[in-house]
């Protein structure tokens, strides 16, 4: 295999010492890096069984979610004796960021951000550059639009539209979460009848659809090791 | 300096007439019978008022009122200078102090432009303690004439998703000119709201978010009143009519009067009760 092929290739394994290590690229859809993984694992047939595998998925943080799935599929079809990260290696680029950002408390980053308080009316429209705040509630027929993420601190029951034009890692959070319509980046999802509970949710695209969580339950940017800039 | 206007207009506003717009962007909703109800309210706790049509094309307050056979001039005329003021208001003929400009039947909505109505509600502010303008449906250029010299409005709205979404547009238009509107929520039906079919009050204050200033229970005798022109105030144990005249309480001063919400009529012991002749 030479390496202009092994770069393309989303799911690579090799052995390495008494382990096997899997490295990913973590944009592919799940479904696709498990076909992968098990083409692979079963060329190995035999060898697979109680092998020690490492996955990577391409030395990128926050995709604790693949790496804990696919695990689980390593070990439940290939009978893997267990899987594990590679350690994390320390950048010397990364420390310095890091100390700059203690030092000056993130004051080294300028976010655009728009932040209203009160209430978007039925026919009114907001527009944001980037990520848009509201502290009130957006009441149906009321539209809310933004380049980034969404977030309402209150009822959201009009139209959002996050990450536009054609972002869709963003996501549209709201403290009661019922929208007539929910657009992020090209996609567009019709909103769900209401219910009765109050609980903040937020949609975000997974697997090319949009799909709605529990904001707590998800907790989706705890796993976040550093704070960033959105 | 903001103080000084500010106290400027609030002795103005003592002084001279109120202007209050009656909307509600949705058609069909009570705007007009709301309307001839709290001007006859009004007029009834001595304050002199005018009703004004500003439906132009569609005229029918003044059917509501049961004056519709005593027009002579109208609105277009008084502010085109085709007639005084006095001679386009009719007076009713059964409460003193109530009077109505009706609507142009033959023109449409762009024979007047807001500019003009400012003007002419100068006139209207000398002459009446109260003048409540009918407004028509729609946010077009009825709803500009008539929001053009308004002091306050009133936005009626139905216990309906569709009524409180066009209020709710009316509401946000009504801010843009720095209106703060007071709400009625009309044609409530206690039994459909126990029953879950009907929104209540409290899901329609929730979105509109604006002061609650009454609560008109739906009722037979409006379709009465408005076929024979009486006024609904002067129906005697018609609830819809009570719950009106409260309203009019509340807008003349009485801030603190309880709004009462619309129940169903009875529970069965009181049924059972009333038959024996208990209880009443």
């Amino acid at each position: 295999m030479d390496k202009a092929n092994q770069v393309r290739t989303p799911v690579r394994l090799k052995g390495m010492g008494d382990s096997v290590y899997v490295s990913f690229d973590p944009a592919q859809p799940i479904e696709y890096l498990r076909g992968e993984v098990d083409r692979l694992f079963k060329r190995m047939k035999h060898l697979a069984i109680n092998a020690r595998v490492i996955l990577d998925a391409d030395e990128q943080d926050g995709y604790e979610e693949i790496v804990e799935e696919l695990g689980k599929f390593l070990k439940e079809t290939f009978s893997v004796a267990s899987v594990s990260c590679p350690p994390r290696k320390r950048l010397i680029s990364e420390e310095k960021i890091r100390k700059l950002d203690m030092e000056r408390s993130w004051d080294n980053y300028r976010s655009d951000v728009l932040m209203l308080t009160g209430r978007i009316r039925s026919g009114q429209k907001v527009t944001a550059k980037k990520h848009l705040v509201i502290m009130g509630d957006v009441n149906p027929g009321g539209k809310v639009i933004a380049g980034g993420d969404i977030l309402i601190m209150g009822k959201l029951r009009g139209i959002a539209a996050a990450g536009q034009p054609d972002n869709d890692r963003v996501i549209v959070l709201a403290l009661d979460f019922h929208p007539t319509q929910i657009q992020i980046g090209k996609v567009l999802a019709a909103g769900s009848p209401s219910s009765p509970g109050k609980t903040a949710e937020f949609a975000h695209v997974e697997n090319g659809a949009i799909v709605v969580k529990d904001y707590l339950g998800t907790d989706p940017f705890g796993r976040i090791p550093w704070p960033r800039v959105r | 300096m903001t103080t000084e206007l500010t106290t400027e207009i609030n002795m103005r506003c003592d002084l001279e007439g109120r202007i209050i717009v009656i909307t509600s962007g949705k058609g069909g909703v009570g705007k007009t019978t709301a309307t001839a109800s709290i001007g006859a309210a009004l007029a009834l706790e001595g304050k002199r008022v005018v009703v004004v049509d500003m439906d132009i094309g569609l005229r029918n307050l003044d059917v509501v009122m049961g004056l519709e056979n005593r027009i002579i001039f109208n609105i277009v005329d008084a502010v085109k200078g085709k007639c005084k003021l006095r001679q386009a208001s009719v007076k009713d003929r059964r409460i003193d102090n109530l009077y109505l400009i009706p609507a142009s039947q033959s023109d449409n909505k762009d024979v007047l432009n807001p500019r003009e109505m400012t003007d002419f509600s100068g006139e209207l502010r000398k002459e009446f303690d109260y003048v409540l303008m009918d407004c028509p449906a729609g946010i077009e250029r009825g709803f500009e004439n008539s929001v053009a010299a308004a002091d306050e409005a009133i936005v009626i709205c139905a216990p309906e998703v569709s009524s409180v979404r066009d209020a709710d547009r009316i509401i946000g238009l009504l801010y843009s000119r720095s209106i703060t509107p007071k709400l009625v929520v009309n044609r409530i039906v206690p039994e459909m709201v126990e029953r879950g079919d009907m929104l209540n009050h409290l899901d329609v204050v929730d979105v509109l978010s604006i002061e609650l200033i009454g609560l008109v229970p739906m009722d037979d005798q409006v379709v009465v009143s408005t076929n024979t022109g009486t006024p609904l105030v002067l129906q005697k144990k018609s609830p819809a009519g009570e719950a009106f005249c409260r309203i009019a309480r509340r807008i003349d001063g009485m801030t603190d009067l309880p709004i009462e919400v619309p129940r169903t009529d009875q529970r069965l012991w009181k049924k059972i009760a009333g038959k024996f002749g208990f209880g009443k």
